[in-house]
């Protein structure tokens, strides 16, 4: 698959002109809050670009990351330029199966070391050995560990990749995990989402080729300039948040006039993505803007973090059970100090004798 | 063994209880209760900040009573107060806190701090470190009946002076009456108007009364010195008189912490809510004057103020009967800055009065009650309190002012309609 035409040659081939191109950097660098001269810097700079190889694994995953990266809508700048990387090996894409599809990841792997980008989609499952999910009678886990030491980077792709995701939702009866949990000397970008934006992929991929590193991340390894923000602070419908104004139902005056949905369970207020900036199918609307609340999905552990349909502010879990088994502790220690403090004091009392007047005058006890 | 530093912390650990306990822990160490205390403000010396007063006592609860502290005392870490230690907070303790209770007025956290004096207090005295003056006026009243010796043939002395200078019959010992009247030994010995006073005021207003010969002493030095089991000797006394003799109400007179440790004090030292009431004179005039039966003629021409008495004040919540009681006879009648629940000390009060070697400091704080009339300029200052009547007069005469000390109730008698 790889050649060595330029992404510019790639894309001039497929009718795109240069000025079409210099938008769309202009746009990902906006994005990604670089100064605008980089623009025209990430232009040049990916147009002279050799076609990044990458190989992409997926493990336990349903294929709606891929669904989303490659036809999300009719043919747009990010799918091309998801076109115009060598895209090495990707086992629902790759045209050969069986033998000649895995000697295909081989070759990747051996072409490209240490150069290929890994983008990793799914979770690994680690119980019973992993057999939970086998590629060719070999395990995820025993895959990733032969992929990613010869990566240059890995991108995990999806909340299955980043956090486990729904594989590892409550009781998790394949002992998912994440690609972190695993691979820990590698550089990993995790761009979680059920599924993630496209854009979000693609401008990764570009910023990896524009600068040649990978992005400033936060603490869950999400590039800070797409996660930077809550779904809630860049939301359209935050005025109505901060007024009270909030839809009660989902067939209500607040919801025909376009209220807040946080009391309809939105987790927007706690969900870190770029929804309501960059939104979906080409900016056509997110969610929210549909009239449903923010399941939250970005985040690690959604899937158990409660109702999608209650709010915030209300507890997941059995709070009155634990506040009682808290406020009968507080009393046992309570009690148990109050009892060592009245021994004290017993002891005290029993061993001391009452100020008499003697006392003052300074006689002797009798 | 008498007293000794065993016998002190053993004291503190004995009484410090769950008010104690939520004081220590609350007190959040902002300094506030050190401008409200008149040793502070008139010295500036930070060692006068109240609750740095109560150092002992803390570190006692520490030790005994908190996790940390027992935790640290196993290991030898946490250390008891040493005797040396009880040697210094005796004057903090006793010379320069007078239990105005200014302090508590102020905390932001709400700790009674004179409460907590009062529990050090325990421990000192049980420790041997109390003042010698203090001593021996609890001696005194545990073993005479009165802290300046004052016997109940000295007040039959006075008694009969008193029948015959108002030609009223003063009884003793009478049972079945409305009111009986407790006296201070400054009121039988130094005041002795006072007896005479009361007895015109109740001849008019037609209520029964009666003295007692076995409980004619209303001050507590036991309560002065700090040891809650010699204040309940002394409380018991007056409770027997008044139960025997069968009274409705029981008045305590011109006199702060007699009130104070009868009345809000008394039931718990004794271990028993009182058949009777107890009532502070200015209560019973200001009843009388609402009942119409305290009709007073005449107008004082003077300018005059109103010295609160802080255990009436503050720790009892007398306050606009004075006020009332003022107005019926002083038309010319100013208020003090501060006046009322924030009033300033005499600087003599629980107990600072019977203690000799505090006076130089007294004499010296006695400037903040200068301050507060120099800026309204009166020829008379009335009060409630004996031991504030004493202080005030020594202090005034210090400062060479020439301004005149009254007894209220006395000012009252007075002015009575013939």
């Amino acid at each position: 698959m790889s050649d060595d035409k330029t992404l510019a040659e790639t894309l001039a081939q497929r009718g795109i002109s240069r000025r079409s191109f210099l938008k769309f950097c202009a746009s990902i660098a906006s994005l990604m809050a670089m100064p605008p001269a980089m623009a025209v810097e990430m232009a040049e700079k990916l147009a002279a670009a050799r076609r990044q190889s990458v190989v992409y694994l997926s493990f336990q995953e349903c294929t709606g990351c891929l669904e989303s990266l490659t036809r999300s809508h009719s043919p747009k700048l990010e799918d091309l330029i998801f076109d115009a990387i060598s895209l090495d090996y990707q086992e629902t894409l790759v045209a050969c199966a069986g033998h000649f599809a895995e000697h295909i990841l081989k070759e990747a792997i051996e072409k490209n070391d240490g150069k290929f980008i890994l983008m990793v989609d799914g979770s690994i499952p680690l119980k019973d050995g992993g057999i939970y999910s086998t590629i060719a009678g070999r395990t995820n886990l025993d895959i990733l560990e032969w992929v990613a030491p010869h990566a240059a980077a890995v991108i995990a792709v999806g909340s299955c990749a980043a956090f486990g995701g729904i594989p590892k939702a409550n009781p998790n009866p394949t002992g998912a995990v994440a690609v972190s949990d695993i691979i820990k000397d590698k550089p990993i970008i995790n761009v979680p989402g059920c599924p993630p934006i496209p854009v979000v992929i693609t401008g990764v991929i570009a910023h990896y080729l524009t600068m040649g590193t990978i992005p400033d991340l936060d603490e869950l390894g999400r590039p800070k300039v797409f996660f930077g923000d809550s779904i809630h602070d860049r939301c359209y419908r935050r005025p109505f948040y901060d007024q009270g104004k909030f839809a009660k139902s989902f067939d209500d005056e607040g919801a025909r006039n376009g209220w807040c949905l946080f009391e309809l369970g939105c987790k927007g207020p706690t969900t870190h993505n770029a929804c309501a900036t960059t939104k979906w199918n080409g900016g056509v609307s997110f969610p929210i803007e549909s009239g449903h609340g923010c399941l939250g999905c970005s985040e690690p552990d959604f899937w158990d973090a409660g109702s999608f349909y209650t709010a915030l502010s209300a507890p997941t879990k059995d709070v009155a059970n634990w506040a009682a088994i808290g406020v009968a502790a507080g009393a046992a220690i309570g009690v148990a100090a109050g009892i060592a403090n009245r021994s004290t004091k017993t002891e005290t009392k029993r061993t001391r004798k009452p100020l008499t007047v003697d006392d003052l005058k300074g006689k002797p006890k009798s | 063994m008498s007293t000794s530093l065993q016998q002190g912390l053993a004291a503190m650990i004995d009484k410090i209880d769950a008010p104690i306990a939520s004081f220590f822990n609350s007190c959040v160490h902002c300094g506030m209760c050190a401008d409200a205390c008149l040793f502070y403000t008139e010295t500036g010396d930070p060692k006068y900040t109240p609750i740095h007063k109560l150092e002992p006592l803390r570190k006692v609860w520490y030790r005994e009573f908190t996790l940390e502290g027992r935790l640290l005392k196993m290991f030898g870490l946490a250390k008891a107060p040493t005797d040396a230690e009880l040697v210094e907070w005796e004057t903090l303790i006793y010379d320069s806190c007078t239990l105005c209770g200014r302090c508590s007025m102020v905390c932001p956290v709400g700790n009674d701090i004179v409460y907590m004096v009062r529990k050090v207090r325990e421990g000192m005295v049980a420790s041997g470190h109390a003042p010698a003056g203090l001593k021996e006026a609890t001696v005194r009243s545990i073993e005479i009946g009165s802290p300046m010796g004052v016997t109940a043939d000295t007040l039959r002395a006075q008694i009969k002076h008193a029948a015959k200078d108002t030609g009223l019959d003063i009884p003793l010992d009478k049972a079945g009456v409305d009111y009986l009247l407790l006296m201070s030994s400054a009121e039988i010995m130094q005041f002795p108007e006072f007896m005479g006073a009361a007895a015109q005021i109740f001849h008019q207003a037609g209520v029964s009364w009666t003295l007692s010969s076995t409980a004619y002493e209303a001050t507590n030095s036991g309560m002065q010195i700090g040891s809650s089991e010699l204040a309940a000797v002394l409380v018991k006394r007056i409770v027997d008189a008044a139960e025997k003799l069968k009274v409705k109400t029981v008045i305590s007179p011109e006199c702060g912490h007699a009130y104070t440790a009868l009345r809000w004090e008394g039931p718990n030292l004794v271990g028993r809510p009182f058949t009777f009431k107890v009532k502070h004179i200015l209560e019973v005039l200001d009843e009388l004057r609402a009942e119409g039966k305290l009709r007073t003629e005449g107008l004082e021409t003077e300018r005059m103020t109103f010295h609160d008495p802080c255990q009436l004040v503050r720790r009892g919540g007398v306050h606009d009967q004075p006020r009332n009681l003022l107005r019926m006879v002083a038309p010319d009648y100013v208020e003090m800055e501060d006046a009322g629940n924030m009033n300033w000390c005499c600087g003599g009060g629980g107990g600072v009065s019977a203690n000799e070697r505090a006076e130089p400091l007294r004499i010296k704080v006695f400037s903040r009650k200068k301050k507060q009339l120099d800026k309204i300029g009166v020829s008379a200052m009335v009060t409630a309190c004996s031991n504030c009547r004493n202080m005030l007069e020594e202090g005034l005469e210090h400062n060479h002012m020439d301004i005149k000390v009254l007894s209220l109730t006395e000012l009252i008698a007075e002015h009575l309609a013939k």
